[in-house]
């Protein structure tokens, strides 16, 4: 019974780094509709800038963290800025292409600086865990878990409660009439999708306190932010918090009692399911095209 | 406004007089690396066909084709080690496995639109190859060689497998054409242009995209089939690749997505330019595919054909 409870509790902090990794791509898609496949590379970039800062600097991994939000934001800024808005318009096949060449890109391009070799950021916390009625649980992830929840939380306010917020909801309800309404509507994209990069980093640095990290780990990334989005309903944010915990639930439990490699395959038919049975997600709130 | 569609005539001849002088290349002595480039480029010119056979009439942007280029390795491979079937045979019944799973897939997949159709069809890739991956493992039993993948018997000369490819790429081109021209076509077309509008009409619209899935499926599957005995040696990581997918896509788009000759241009060319590269820059090619993508993407989003198309000013389903 201990060992259920524990996975259960394993499966609750993956569940909400997950969620803080995907809420990025689902704003993206939500906004203006692009599936962003470099989207795990976002992940991958913010983990090794946290990992560089630590290791050449010295300086604590959670201080870091305005780096890694700061150089995403631009390179999300430059992105959508001279690529992603010339292709709004064209049909969606452009963007998933276009993303996965930045993918193959950027991947290869960290491939190539930083070697193929896995690495951790080890501080002198890095083992210390809490012990809870015979159940465990390691400073770092807790504290990875509460800081993904404050992501999360932060998009959440931007989103409906700043002036801001309501022009990229606007937006993202009906392009042309907020257009009409006089919303710059490529700002407003920009902005997005600096934003969406900027919090997608920033999860990639609360990752490398915990996971092993390496240049080829973003594609995988990529795939679970789309079982997260599409279990908590594509382009609905608050939705990925609920699709990240069902997530990292069914990951741990899988394998703790089948093995790691059957639970990727079962994630996979979540997602097959999800999609055909019910596509604007379990909360019903998802954008159905 | 109805077009009038060119016939098939134009291009018939040039066609026929470039399949004859492929048919005869071998015996006028040619071999070795040259042999196996001009295979390599008909198995991707086949394979681009087949998604194009697809997606590019349909608008539905399907990205788990290579699930059926590797479920179709791995049928073609198991079929020859555990059953001793002889290679053509195998294949045949490759075909009809891939069909029949295209078609329980298709009929859940493809009642989705746009980006939940793509990811839909990615998951199923993935779920396919992982299952290949864990089977073994989880349920304990020596069948489909887990990661370490499966040995097939040793193959015949490059030459049949030239002329295995060739016939394969000759029968993709055959069967766009024909359906281009057919009643199937103006249906796939219908739905690119307007679901709704062509269901209203009486357009059967799923039984439409679950032929032409069938099809273009099945086709992947045989072709796979053939390359896992070609190269003799398959793995789950290297046949479910979902690179094998962007490929196909990246391939089709570059020609142009929905014509005849998109596919075939496409594909030769990026076969080539990436041979090129992947013998000079061995470290960098990744990063220079990525680069040519996305060049690709910004400048010329109609793929070659299409833009000779506004060059020229006409509109045609050929040029």
């Amino acid at each position: 019974m201990i060992l259920f409870w524990q996975s259960l509790i394993n499966g609750l902090l993956l569940g909400g780094i997950y969620a803080a990794c995907s809420a990025g791509f689902s704003l993206a898609f939500g906004v203006m509709g692009v599936v962003n496949l470099s989207h795990g590379d976002f992940v991958m970039l913010g983990a090794f800038i946290t990992y560089w800062i630590f290791i050449l600097a010295g300086i604590d991994p959670f201080l870091t963290l305005p780096f890694t939000l700061l150089i995403l934001f631009f390179l999300g800024f430059f992105l959508q800025r001279l690529t992603i808005n010339r292709l709004v318009g064209s049909p969606p096949i452009m963007s998933y292409l276009l993303t996965f060449g930045f993918h193959l890109v950027l991947s290869n391009l960290a491939l190539r600086a930083w070697t193929a070799d896995f690495r951790t950021v080890q501080t002198s916390y890095s083992g210390l865990t809490i012990s809870f009625a015979g159940l465990v649980i390691p400073y770092s992830r807790l504290a990875t878990f509460i800081m993904a929840m404050a992501v999360i939380l932060g998009l959440y306010f931007l989103l409906y409660r700043t002036e801001t917020g309501r022009l990229i909801r606007a937006t993202a309800q009906d392009r042309e009439m907020a257009q009409l309404m006089g919303v710059k509507i490529f700002k407003i994209y920009t902005l997005t999708f600096a934003l969406a990069a900027a919090i997608t980093g920033l999860a990639g640095s609360l990752i490398s306190f915990t996971f092993v990290i390496h240049p080829q780990m973003g594609l995988p990334f990529t795939i679970t932010a789309f079982c997260v989005v599409v279990l908590g309903g594509m382009g609905y944010v608050p939705g990925t918090l609920w699709g990240g915990i069902i997530l990292g639930l069914v990951e741990s439990l899988a394998t703790t009692y089948l093995t790691a490699g059957i639970s990727v395959a079962i994630t996979f038919f979540l997602l097959l399911i999800i999609l055909v049975t019910r596509p604007q997600g379990i909360l019903g709130k998802g954008v159905v095209e | 406004m109805l077009m009038r569609r060119p016939g098939l005539n134009g291009i018939l001849l040039p066609l026929l007089v470039l399949g004859i002088i492929l048919l005869l290349i071998p015996l006028l002595g040619m071999a070795g690396y040259r042999l196996r480039l001009f295979s390599l480029i008909f198995m991707w010119v086949a394979l681009a066909g087949c998604w194009n056979l697809m997606s590019g009439s349909t608008g539905y942007i399907d990205f788990g084709p290579v699930a059926y280029f590797g479920v179709g390795s791995y049928c073609t491979a198991l079929f020859m080690i555990k059953g001793g079937f002889p290679f053509l045979l195998s294949i045949f019944i490759t075909g009809w496995i891939c069909a029949a799973l295209s078609l329980v897939i298709g009929l859940s997949t493809l009642r989705l639109q746009g980006a939940y159709f793509a990811i839909a069809t990615f998951a199923a890739a993935e779920a396919l190859k992982q299952v290949v991956l864990e089977s073994d493992r989880v349920l304990d039993i020596d069948f489909f060689g887990g990661a370490h993948g499966l040995t097939l018997p040793s193959p015949p000369s490059g030459i049949f497998f030239y002329y295995v490819m060739l016939f394969f790429m000759g029968l993709v081109v055959f069967l766009t054409a024909v359906i281009q021209k057919s009643k199937l076509g103006y249906g796939l077309r219908a739905i690119k242009d307007a679901e709704q509008a062509a269901e209203l009409t009486g357009v059967p619209a799923l039984q439409i995209k679950i032929r032409a899935y069938i099809l273009s499926s099945s086709l992947i599957g045989c072709i796979g089939g053939v390359e896992a005995y070609w190269l003799t040696y398959i793995i789950p990581d290297d046949v479910f690749n979902v690179m094998r997918t962007i490929q196909m896509v990246i391939m089709t788009l570059l020609g142009g997505m929905g014509t005849l000759l998109g596919p075939v241009i496409g594909a030769t060319f990026f076969t080539l330019i990436s041979e090129f590269f992947g013998a000079k820059f061995v470290y960098d090619y990744l990063i220079l595919v990525g680069l040519v993508i996305v060049v690709v993407i910004l400048l010329m989003p109609q793929g070659i054909i299409g833009t000779l198309v506004k060059k020229r000013g006409k509109s045609s389903w050929l040029f």
